[in-house]
């Protein structure tokens, strides 16, 4: 009895998929180019599904040791949501660290991202709630996605970074209740599956390359970097983004003047 | 004894240093004052920020160990076809897969 009630729930699902895609057919070219974009966006950030998904499962694995509820992992994806300082921040609250510390450590954790709107000061568009958003939601993987892709000519260049943005915290969302709800359960190994996340960097460096095409930018950052690393690396990214600003600045002004 | 009320303030302050962090530049420059030099940086900043996180997602690697050698493979495969086919989920994907495989044996 059971296989025919499921087949007739199949039957009607299949009649309703199907009146779906009768639909879609008439929609107007607005709603084509939307459903084009939202696919568009899923292919473009499955890069940023692979890196934060496990990452996510990791963090919410150590979050579970803490002894809350697992949909308190949950909630720190969706209003927190930043990595590194996630993962900071499991130390700090198991010791009880004092409020105000742990804002200051979570600010200057993430302060490299003070540099990073200033890619986007023009293509956030107007002050509204979507901008408020798209810089909520600027984390190392969005910035490095939406500075190196070339947005297609149709789509409305906000949205579409409106979509990157959603679905990677979605990623990120999912990643830390999956850890923190079935860590014990699970079953696959994702061992080396942060990998991804070197790999989306590279890939994107890559095209970084085949855009710019000056060696110097990637040899002024690869020397920061070196130098935050060896006397910085506590605060490595914020000194080697910092310094490397100041050696290419001072570059430009050299070369301004022998040009005059 | 698990006090969920100084949880939630963690991570009300939390979600308030990392927005800041991230708001700034967008208070600091309006849209349109955008001065040359400003442009200069912006234009200039992804390819160092990029170049700046490979580093330092590989700076802990020992390359001269059979871990650093696994870690030298994926990177060669997924730069190699990068490289060679354009098509970035097809190299991250083999990249990561080859890297989880080596790992994991």
């Amino acid at each position: 009895m059971k296989s025919i009630h499921e087949l007739i729930y199949i039957y009607f699902f299949l009649n309703w998929a199907y009146a779906q895609l009768i639909e879609i057919k008439h929609l107007d070219k607005a709603q084509v180019i939307i459903t084009k974009m939202i696919s568009s966006a899923l292919k473009i950030t499955l890069p940023i599904f692979f890196g934060f998904l496990p990452l996510g499962i990791a963090f919410g694995l150590l979050f579970q040791e803490l002894g809350y509820p697992w949909y308190y992992s949950t909630l720190m994806g969706i209003f927190v949501y930043a990595g590194a300082a996630q993962f900071m921040a499991i130390g700090l609250i198991s010791a009880g660290i004092g409020l105000i510390e742990i804002a200051i450590s979570t600010f200057f954790l993430n302060s490299r991202h003070l540099f990073y709107g200033l890619s986007f000061l023009k293509s956030f568009g107007n002050w509204n709630a979507r901008k408020l958003y798209l810089i909520f939601g600027l984390t190392d993987e969005t910035f490095s996605l939406m500075t190196t892709i070339k947005v297609p000519k149709n789509f409305n260049t906000e949205r579409y970074y409106l979509l990157i943005t959603l679905f990677s915290q979605i990623y990120w969302v999912l990643g830390c209740s999956i850890g923190a709800l079935m860590g014990d359960f699970l079953t696959f190994n994702t061992e080396g599956m942060e990998f991804a996340a070197t790999a989306l960097f590279v890939v994107l460096l890559i095209e970084q390359w085949l855009k710019v095409r000056k060696p110097l930018p990637f040899i002024i950052a690869l020397f920061s970097a070196f130098i935050a690393f060896i006397f910085f690396s506590q605060h490595m990214l914020l000194v080697a983004i910092i310094l490397s600003i100041i050696v290419i600045l001072l570059l430009r002004l050299i070369r301004a003047e022998e040009n005059d | 004894m698990i006090d969920s009320n100084y949880l939630l303030l963690v991570f009300l302050v939390m979600t308030i240093a990392t927005y800041i962090s991230r708001l700034t530049p967008f208070i600091f420059f309006a849209s349109g004052a955008e001065t040359p030099v400003l442009k200069f940086i912006a234009k200039k900043i992804p390819p160092m920020v990029l170049t700046i996180l490979v580093f330092y997602m590989l700076r802990e690697v020992n390359y001269f160990s059979f871990e650093g050698a696994k870690t030298i493979i994926a990177l060669l495969a997924t730069s190699t076809l990068h490289f060679y086919k354009r098509n970035a989920l097809l190299s991250i994907l083999t990249g990561t897969i080859i890297y989880m495989s080596l790992v994991q044996i």
